[in-house]
């Protein structure tokens, strides 16, 4: 033993060493460096003179990479997709593929990440497709890319995506919020959807989800709301698009060119006209809207339009929840809005103005915007299942009067309840009335009850 | 004849040559690195089945963690969404950087893991004893040390596994009574584990516990060599030498300080004329066929061990990556969230009793531990005298060890008890 030592010694060196040299044999021969020569040998076949061809193929191997700082992100798929803005490559195999039609969403501004998804640090196949555990952005499949366009427009139409802007008003109509949070207002019976297209990424789940819950996840309270395949998916392109990521000026401000025609459009659709009048044409609970761009500066119209109560305490306009540029739309609506916009917005209304619209538009607002038509529908008919309540299903609000006085309705909007048991031996049914007290105020509750009563419909007498 | 390279040489080594005795003697005496050693060491201690070299491989381990550390530590922001990036570009842009991350990380694995193994390699040998009582102690503490230098920097990758497993960690020292919650709070900067708590982490990491560690490995060692070297099987001793031996040190009514054996041309140290008696057990008092030079045999030995060491690591960064999740999230708590492995005995135990187990349990092992040579006042290191000592200490590493396992093993979403072999459907 004594005499080997050195021997072993010696031979253990070598075997350290050869580790070392493995170590970096591994590290030096990344894939990006065999694709970025092979890049450069198609570049150079296309080059003229044998001077151009060398200069080309001499080119350094380098990682490249796009620093997005205002997306948060810093994308090196061009280490490898080098073809991508050079239209020559139009027919390269991938990964050298030209991009058509990527202006104005030039990599150099913009990556790639933030609209295929994929792990913009990594370079190597795996991890940068991020088909890899612990990451939470997949690439998308093709045909759910668009979806992603949401991410920065996020109101009023995108071209192209019809998806969105439908999935978008069907999540707003079809009182999704009753259940699940976005942004901070919703119910909490389901996930909070904020992150819902930053975190989960699962495209084809989602839409299996949509036309049936239970499909996918079973025992799921969500109901099963029988959408169509198209709804199915514009809900999915809607919840990819979903993300609280922070981004920069340059990425919020084109989500939407704030026209006046938009801010029209929102105008009808917010129906304004129920409160407000343009000229002395319209409702008269809320101020005439001539002029008033004059009057105010745009920021306090902004701020008025976000928070009513923090411009004038005690306001009866509801909060709206707009984005800047839907904001921004309607101020531009109003700087040049007068009676005759007002006259013509009011001829196509289903129904003339009222004394009473004001309070009852405030609460079909909060009605709309808490969610509660989620459970008892867009036109109050209630029959979402709600296995082992009385009745098996949330009941009708058209018929309230009936059993319930004025008061006795604010105070079950105020504190909830919880569904007669139909069978006591049977699991209890998930669905109930949460208590709004704290999250709405007492005259939003009580504009809610204006417009359950202002439809309610007498029984039928037998 | 003017050799004005030899002449060189002999100016940085200022020795004689290796194939002298004075030259080997001189190599160690003249050395600062080497100094810490004796010129001579004996022939038992160098059997690797008396010591299987563990303190060596946990000091080798430190080295590779330090070198390593300090590379990466290049790379490293110690600041939230950046300290998670920088992980992401030691894995796919920094030239060797997986491989540096690797070998950093499990080498600390490896160091709880060999540090473990080396005090129970002391306690079964009985290496303890008198003299070496407090150095026992010195071990516990770096002992203690190592977790703590493993713990914190469990969470500078700053992902999901990171910011759980400090989460979970923190929360079992908060149920200390009184103290518990302001010693987190101290310890996080804050309630919750957020930036202040990975500049904390990072200091902890860098800075003050590897300083606090190099002093007293450096302590641990000094007193090593002055107790008398490495310890050896003394009992196994053939029974003419073991005559031989002699008690020094000690009168009739007290444990003796070490067992050496009488020689007959015996010379004093400037130490020993000053205490008027020999303390300490040295190599000199050896008989002249027990002993080797440290050159070779000693410093060859160690470096097969240190390379020994390192090729290990080398070869387990090579095939298996060092984890990492996804980028820190509070808002999500994994189901179930687990402290780092060697603190899932703990988790096991808080899981039955918050209070006994996180705190009451813990506390008493560290305090039985520190005082195990205090209280163990057997002088015998005979394994055979000292039956109950061994029962209770392997109870202690066989219960340590099965708590363990269990909680990395066999707990599962709310802690429930799930085989590693059953997959739960659904779980995420």
């Amino acid at each position: 033993m004594e005499r080997r030592l050195p021997q072993f010694f010696f031979a253990l060196s070598m075997i350290v060493l050869a580790l070392m040299l493995g170590a970096i044999w591994q590290a030096g021969t990344p894939a990006w460096r065999s694709y970025q020569q092979e890049f450069h040998r198609l570049e150079a076949a296309g080059e003229p003179n044998a001077a151009a061809k060398s200069g080309v193929l001499g080119a350094n191997l380098v990682i490249r990479q796009a620093l997005l700082p205002g997306l948060q992100r810093v994308d090196r798929c061009t280490t490898c997709h080098l073809g991508v803005e050079d239209p020559t490559m139009k027919n390269a195999r991938q990964p050298f593929t030209f991009h058509p039609n990527l202006a104005p969403h030039l990599p150099a501004r913009f990556g790639c990440t933030v609209c295929h998804g994929g792990q913009g640090l990594a370079t190597d196949n795996q991890n940068a497709h991020g088909k890899v555990p612990f990451w939470q952005e997949p690439l998308l499949p093709k045909e759910y890319i668009r979806a992603s366009c949401g991410r920065c427009h996020k109101e009023g139409d995108v071209p192209g995506v019809p998806e969105l802007t439908d999935g978008r008003r069907l999540f707003e109509t079809q009182g999704c919020r009753g259940c699940h949070k976005l942004n901070g207002v919703g119910g909490t019976v389901g996930p909070d959807l904020t992150e819902e297209g930053a975190v989960h990424r699962a495209p084809a789940w989602l839409e299996r989800h949509f036309l049936d819950p239970n499909a996918v996840s079973s025992n799921s309270p969500m109901p099963n709301f029988h959408f169509t395949k198209e709804q199915a998916r514009a809900l999915t392109f809607y919840m990819l698009s979903l993300t609280s990521e922070q981004m920069a000026t340059y990425y919020s401000s084109v989500r939407l060119i704030p026209s006046a025609g938009y801010g029209r459009q929102l105008f009808v659709e917010k129906n304004c006209i129920a409160c407000h009048n343009i000229g002395g044409v319209g409702a008269k609970s809320g101020p005439d809207l001539l002029g008033v761009t004059k009057h105010h500066s745009p920021g306090w119209l902004d701020e008025q339009l976000v928070n009513p109560e923090l411009v004038y305490p005690g306001s009866i306009m509801p909060a709206y929840d707009l984005e800047t540029n839907a904001r921004k739309a309607i101020i531009a609506f109003m700087a040049a809005a007068t009676a005759e916009d007002a006259q013509s917005i009011l001829s196509r209304r289903p129904r003339p103005l009222t004394a009473q619209d004001a309070a009852i538009e405030a609460g079909k607002q909060s009605f709309a915007r808490f969610g509660c038509v989620g459970c008892h529908g867009l036109q109050l008919q209630g029959g979402v299942p709600n296995p082992n309540s009385q009745g098996g299903e949330v009941p009708s609000l058209l018929h309230a009067s009936d059993d319930y006085t004025k008061e006795e309705v604010i105070a079950i909007i105020r504190n909830g309840k919880v569904p007669p048991v139909d069978n006591s031996a049977k699991p209890a049914p998930p669905l109930y009335m949460p208590s709004w007290k704290g999250v709405l105020a007492e005259e939003d509750i009580n504009r809610i009850a204006d417009y359950l009563w202002s439809l309610q419909k007498k029984k039928e007498s037998w | 004849m003017m050799n004005p390279l030899r002449d060189a040489w002999q100016s940085i080594v200022r020795r004689d040559p290796l194939s002298t005795d004075k030259g080997k003697s001189e190599l160690v005496f003249l050395n600062v690195w080497l100094h810490i050693h004796p010129a001579k060491v004996k022939k038992d201690n160098l059997k690797v089945k008396h010591t299987f070299y563990l303190g060596f491989i946990t000091f080798f381990l430190f080295l590779i963690l330090v070198t390593t550390g300090v590379a990466l530590m290049f790379y490293y922001r110690p600041h939230p969404p950046q300290a998670y990036q920088d992980m992401k570009d030691l894995q796919f842009v920094v030239y060797l950087g997986s491989f540096l991350r690797n070998m950093h990380r499990w080498s600390a694995h490896g160091m709880v893991i060999c540090v473990f193994l080396h005090m129970c390699r002391v306690f079964y040998t009985g290496s303890y004893k008198r003299p070496r009582q407090f150095n026992w102690v010195i071990g516990v503490v770096l002992f203690l040390l190592t977790l703590g230098l493993s713990f914190t920097g469990y969470l500078l990758p700053w992902d999901q596994l990171a910011y759980w497993a400090i989460t979970v960690g923190t929360n079992i020292g908060s149920y200390a009574p009184l103290v518990g919650a302001r010693v987190r709070e101290l310890l996080l900067g804050g309630h919750t584990v957020g930036e202040s708590a990975l500049l904390r982490f990072y200091v902890l990491h860098v800075a003050v516990l590897p300083a606090v560690m190099t002093l007293l490995t450096m302590v641990h060692f000094w007193r090593v060599r002055k107790d008398g070297g490495l310890s050896r099987p003394v009992w196994k001793l053939k029974p003419e030498k073991a005559a031989r031996l002699v008690t020094i040190g000690a009168s009739d009514t007290i444990a003796p300080l070490t067992a050496v054996p009488a020689s007959k041309d015996k010379t004093y140290g400037l130490m020993e004329v000053v205490t008027g008696k020999p303390i300490f057990e040295t190599v000199s008092m050896e008989e002249e066929e027990d002993t080797v030079f440290s050159y070779p045999y000693a410093f060859f030995r160690e470096g097969v061990a240190l390379l020994a060491t390192v090729a290990t690591v080398m070869a387990v960064s090579m095939f298996w990556k060092a984890p990492l999740e996804e980028l820190a999230n509070p808002a999500k708590t994994p189901n179930p969230a687990k402290a780092p492995w060697y603190f899932l005995g703990l988790q096991e135990l808080v899981s039955h009793s918050a209070l006994l187990g996180g705190v009451v349990v813990p506390a008493l092992a560290v305090l039985a531990l520190i005082l195990i040579p205090y209280v163990d006042l057997n002088p015998s290191r005979r394994p055979a005298d000292r039956k109950w000592a061994i029962r209770a200490f392997t109870l202690f590493v066989v219960v340590n060890v099965v708590l363990i396992v269990v909680g990395t093993l066999f707990r599962g979403p709310g802690w429930a008890w799930v085989p590693p072999w059953v997959h739960i459907t659904g779980a995420e």
